[in-house]
């Protein structure tokens, strides 16, 4: 709790910062680690490619994307064109435009410059977007933005040390608990996009994009196929919500 | 000086840039729409199915170490991380906790 003087006004209030330590103390209680021990195995991967340590870290602040980072030093590995990478890598970038939307939605302002929108909408990934979701909602306005700062400026410099780590450590970690710091990604954003899910359209949204891939796979081939499979259960499951809400308003 | 600097430029203009065009669209698209808009809830629900997808890939098309555990170690790993992620009232940690150790467990299992 913070001793910041009450504003009641949240609408044009000025933001609260004292809400930065409440995201940081909630970063570090164990979302922070578990990306930044994700984030170790980009160390080794660059450090195959003849990479500097600083360019290993400076991938983690900029492009701020683990499955981005494996792709690009993975990519380069196996003598991809760069087009050809950067293209793959846009495309599997794309989660980003939903994710980014709807943490916009959130932490928006009036008055916000849109230089502060970039600043904010940088430092989404899965983890921030996970816990804005189960946080945002209930939180004052003018909380928000510190909050935000505070989680995710914590989650990339951990990670911003982890990558270094890694890189340092390449290829001396035992083949199980390699594994494991690749399983981290999966079994993390399986359990993040869960503690989101609030009703049965979200889950059902969930269940069918776990199912569709592999169909989707299929159908559209391996750069499209999230593409599809986002669109295709996204919309399913908000037909299904809207329908749902309307019954719910209708007179029996 | 350009040797040194050039992985850094390669990983902006390769990884960084073709990352971040998607959080900056989402700005741009962002200010057009009211907060209140049906949009955004089209929009969560893509985000959520789109992102079950990305974990169904990691799984199903492992790369690197996690390809070497096999196929019911993956699979049970994060079935198991859901189970206990919901027995434990919704308990990220719980969750993570039991998907690794099985996943770990299952890799050294079949490697000795």
């Amino acid at each position: 709790m913070t001793s910041s003087p009450p504003s009641n006004n949240d609408e044009s209030g000025s933001p609260n910062w004292g809400a930065v330590f409440d995201g940081i103390k909630d970063a570090l209680r164990l979302p922070a680690w578990v990306v930044s021990a994700a984030l170790i195995g980009v160390g080794p991967l660059a450090q195959a490619v003849g990479h500097p340590i600083g360019a290993a870290m400076a991938s983690t602040i900029f492009v701020w994307a683990g499955p981005a980072q494996v792709l690009f030093y993975g990519g380069l590995a196996s003598g991809m064109a760069y087009p050809a990478l950067a293209f793959v890598i846009g495309l599997s970038s794309m989660r980003f435009l939903p994710m980014t939307m709807t943490v916009m939605q959130m932490l928006r302002r009036p008055k916000q410059s849109i230089l502060m929108q970039f600043a904010i909408a940088h430092f989404v990934t899965v983890t921030v977007w996970a816990e804005c979701l189960r946080r945002l909602p209930d939180m004052r306005e003018d909380r928000r933005v510190p909050y935000f700062f505070g989680f995710a400026i914590s989650c990339l410099v951990l990670s911003t040390f982890t990558t270094a780590f890694g890189y340092v450590l390449a290829g001396n970690v035992p083949t199980h608990f390699a594994a494991g710091l690749l399983f981290l990604t999966p079994v993390f954003f399986t359990c993040s996009i869960c503690a989101g899910a609030r009703d049965m359209p979200d889950w059902l949204a969930i269940g069918m994009g776990a199912v569709l891939e592999p169909l989707a796979l299929h159908v559209a081939g391996p750069e499209f196929d999230l593409l599809v499979t986002g669109l295709v259960g996204g919309t399913v499951a908000f037909m299904i919500k809207m329908n749902r809400l309307n019954n719910a308003g209708t007179p029996a | 000086m350009i040797e040194l600097l050039a992985p850094y430029a390669l990983m902006l203009v390769v990884a960084a840039v073709p990352t971040g065009i998607w959080r900056a669209g989402a700005v741009v698209l962002s200010r057009s729409i009211s907060s209140q808009s049906l949009v955004f809830e089209w929009v969560r629900f893509v985000a959520t199915a789109l992102l079950a997808g990305v974990v169904a890939k990691l799984l199903a098309n492992p790369s690197g170490a996690l390809a070497l555990a096999p196929d019911w170690g993956r699979l049970g790993a994060v079935v198991a991380a859901f189970a206990a992620f919901m027995a434990f009232r919704r308990s990220v940690f719980a969750g993570v906790l039991t998907g690794e150790t099985i996943l770990i467990l299952s890799v050294y299992v079949t490697q000795h």
